[in-house]
């Protein structure tokens, strides 16, 4: 990885990078006169941008703009900062007007933090920082994007920064019912281990807030509803305050593990004039990330080595392309079938070393890596009146856990799953600690071990094709029934978009899984991984947030959507029409809470009063089946539907894509079998 | 004279084999229906092809393996007789297994390429 500065950063995992740095936001360190703090050069700066202010329309200022005014004010510039405006008295100027609020220092702060975009659902709780962004900013990094739900607002950082290789967004939540609003989004993006930095609007003095609402929208803590699911979070009392904790929440959301962390923002402290020693901005070098213990590691690449047959296991683990590249190195020198459970990314799935859940059964060591689930990996509970459980990993098989999920310290929510002893348990982000392990596995594989690797590959190979076979035969079933197969859905697709830069934004796995199954996909940012807390509602807006992410790197988004999802927060086809975020949603429109009717059904089965005539109760969306086509040309979207023959789809799409191609996202609405 | 006869019993046949094809559908127009109002589908998809569960058409394996698994799955929920008669199972059961075959891979571009 090379270095941060100075080169548009498109990498913000901090694992393996060779240097120190520092985030320079768009204001980079380099602008900043040599020898001035950046308060001190802005307070005698901000007079020109007062005169920018008042001599343009606000939508002129534009970052530039605003960068450009930062030179010595002229005489002019600062009689007109200095003196009240004309027919007003001192007195009653300090009353009405503001020079200096302390939002703009806030601005400041964000812009150094190097946040492209904040997602937001306006809010007085933080009135005084919306008009700084938008004017003393300019409204560029940060730019506000406009949602109509703080579930969207969250869900669309969740999504930018997995597609962003770990780069956060802030999220601006009113206080009290925005914060409450949002969540269950956080929820997600805790589980999911989804850095963001979430500000939320809040009036601590009493005596200050306006009568009525301003009184409801305030809390005595606001973070509170959502701590349990928080790294951190802080109420800052001063600008001071709110610089460093500002820079305190980036590098907790940013330390492995990654979760969103939450900054207070009192309405008072954003809207009152700044007065006495200028504030500072302290900056941020990121924190490493924790590595493995170099002599468990040792013992690992022992264990690893002189077993038999060795598996790896993978969930959240690559950050980045280079999280993937390292598990290849690994799994490569060992010969070691890879099981991707894909909470990310982690591995091509057309690399032969690819392979099936079935593995884990044979295995005598098995190597886990940031497993959201380690208990569930290696035992099956079933569904039945009494639920027993059988393990499906050998009974003498060894397995060694590598990840973080120790160091997570929150309790009341139990996203942690069920405790299972590893034999090797070694705490540290597995990115991190691969080269380590993989460095001390060839160390110490023997000549014999590393003899057998040609006929394990052959082995392997074999085993890929078959898989991939088997595959391509499954899809063949239904391929021409209506409502369409999801098998065909996925082919179909692929047809359009195989020969482009793609990027999958929604997980497969209700849909048969059939992108990993159909689809090549083996860079990191091809698939975007699941939702974390499984919190309906994710869906669409972490789509669009990821598709904002490859918009500047010119990819193709795609989004496959289930409709459940998109009834909860379907407004985000308007942000992302309003934003001009481009993006290819298709739906997997089963006309229902699919998940649920199963479950109505094992339960009616089960209480032997079967299921005829009683299954949609609760669970359709049907009778009437919503138009998805109008809604979403009712939010200013491209779309076509409800498309339910199998040879509609394909020139459906492809008139899709050519929207898409201009910059637009598009939307078709395509009736699907159930999974 | 033999002629007549093995015309006769060739006749005999086909009308025989054509009243038991009208008995198999339709039993399999029934199970089909119970197919849809059990729900069947919505774990096995419309036409049997599976999702999130196994696919079960066509069908290959016989009958008392079909009730075997609707009756005493390890995974899928349990229908028992008072949901689900025996007659009523080998009606579904006809069903799936005269589901016809999918088109060839050969004849599927979208997969054969891959
Ligand atoms: C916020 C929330 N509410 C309810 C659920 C329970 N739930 C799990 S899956 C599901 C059905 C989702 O429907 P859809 O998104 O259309 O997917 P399908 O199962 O139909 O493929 C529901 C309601 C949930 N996970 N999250
Ligand atoms: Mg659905």
């Amino acid at each position: 990885m090379q270095g941060w500065i100075g080169k548009p950063v498109r990498t913000f995992y901090a694992g393996d990078s060779a240097q120190p740095f520092s985030l320079g936001g768009n204001m980079a360190k380099e602008d900043r006169p040599e020898g001035v703090n950046r308060r001190e050069f802005l307070t005698t700066a901000s007079a020109g941008v007062a005169a920018a202010a008042l001599a343009k329309p606000a939508a002129a200022q534009d970052a530039s703009a605003r960068m450009a005014a930062a030179t010595p004010p002229s005489a002019a510039m600062e009689a007109m900062e200095n003196d009240p405006p004309e027919g007003y008295s001192a007195a009653e100027a300090s009353e009405y007007f503001v020079k200096h609020p302390g939002s703009d220092f806030m601005v400041d702060v964000i812009k150094d933090l190097d946040f492209e975009y904040i997602t937001t659902n306006p809010g007085s709780s933080f009135r005084g920082i919306h008009e700084s962004i938008v004017n003393y900013g300019g409204n560029a990094s940060p730019e506000l994007l406009t949602c109509p739900h703080e579930e969207q607002a969250i869900a669309m950082a969740h999504g930018y920064t997995k597609a962003a290789g770990g780069k956060p967004l802030a999220v601006l939540c009113h206080g009290t019912v925005g914060l409450q609003h949002a969540s269950m989004a956080m929820y997600n993006a805790w589980c999911d281990r989804a850095p963001m930095v979430v500000l939320g609007g809040n009036h601590y003095d009493a005596t200050e807030r306006r009568t009525g609402v301003e009184w409801s929208h305030s809390a005595q803590d606001a973070a509170r509803v959502v701590r349990d699911y928080t790294k951190w979070d802080d109420t800052p009392m001063s600008l001071q305050h709110f610089s460093e904790s500002m820079a305190r929440a980036y590098k907790i959301a940013m330390t492995p593990p990654m979760g969103p962390t939450v900054v207070i923002i009192d309405g008072h402290l954003q809207e009152a004039e700044m007065h006495g020693t200028p504030p500072t901005i302290p900056g941020v070098a990121p924190t490493r990330p924790p590595q493995g213990d170099i002599t468990a590691l040792e013992e690992a690449a022992r264990w690893l080595t002189e077993a038999e047959s060795p598996v790896i296991v993978v969930d959240l683990m690559a950050h980045d392309q280079d999280g993937v590249d390292a598990l290849i190195e690994l799994a490569e020198a060992l010969q070691a079938p890879v099981v991707n459970q894909s909470g990310r990314m982690n591995f091509p799935n057309n690399h032969y070393l690819s392979q099936g859940a079935g593995v884990v059964a044979q295995a005598d060591v098995i190597l886990g890596l940031e497993l959201y689930d380690t208990w569930g990996t290696l035992n099956t509970l079933r569904d039945r009146v009494h639920r027993d459980h059988q393990r499906i990993a050998r009974p003498d098989a060894r397995v060694i856990d590598i990840g973080v999920k120790d160091l997570f310290t929150k309790s009341n929510y139990q996203s942690f799953q069920r405790y299972n002893r590893a034999d090797l348990s070694i705490a540290g982000d597995a990115q991190a600690t691969l080269p380590t392990l993989t460095e001390q596995v060839r160390r110490q594989m023997s000549s014999a071990r590393q003899a057998s690797n040609a006929s394990r590959e052959a082995r392997w190979r074999s085993a890929h094709d078959q898989a991939k076979a088997a595959s391509r035969d499954a899809a063949r079933y239904a391929w021409d029934a209506s409502p369409i197969s999801t098998a065909r859905l996925y082919a179909e697709l692929w047809q359009l978009i195989k020969d482009r830069d793609w990027a999958l934004v929604s997980d497969d796995s209700q849909q048969s899984r059939w992108a990993r199954r159909l689809w090549t996909i083996d860079r990191h940012y091809q698939h975007i991984g699941r939702s974390g807390g499984a919190g309906l509602g994710y869906g669409a807006p972490s789509a669009v947030g990821a598709a904002l992410a490859h918009r500047a790197e010119g990819r193709l988004p795609i989004n496959v959507q289930r409709d459940g999802d998109l009834m909860y927060v379907p407004g985000v086809l308007w942000t992302a029409a309003h934003h001009e975020i481009p993006l290819l949603t298709v739906t997997h429109n089963n006309r229902g809470y699919h998940q649920e009717f199963m479950h109505l059904q094992r339960m009616a089965a089960r209480r032997q009063r079967g299921i005829d005539g009683s299954s949609h109760v609760g669970n359709e969306l049907n009778n009437p089946a919503p138009d998805f086509a109008k809604i979403a040309s009712g939010m200013g979207v491209w779309s076509e539907g409800p498309i339910t023959e199998p040879g509609d789809l394909r020139a459906a799409l492809s008139r899709a894509l050519d929207v898409v191609d201009q910059g637009e996202p598009a939307f078709v609405d395509c009736v699907c079998q159930p999974r | 004279m033999k002629t007549t006869k093995t015309l006769l019993s060739i006749f005999t046949a086909l009308l025989l084999a054509q009243a038991g094809s009208a008995v198999a559908q339709d039993t399999a127009d029934e199970g089909r229906e119970l197919y849809m109002a059990n729900q069947c589908w919505q774990c096995h998809g419309f036409e049997g092809q599976g999702g999130a569960a196994v696919r079960i058409a066509p069908t290959v394996y016989p009958f008392e393996a079909f009730a075997q698994f609707v009756r005493h799955s390890n995974l899928m929920p349990a229908y028992s007789p008072n949901v689900l008669s025996d007659e009523q199972l080998r009606q579904i059961f006809e069903y799936v297994r005269t589901m016809p075959e999918p088109p060839a891979l050969e004849d599927i571009p979208e997969l054969s390429d891959l």
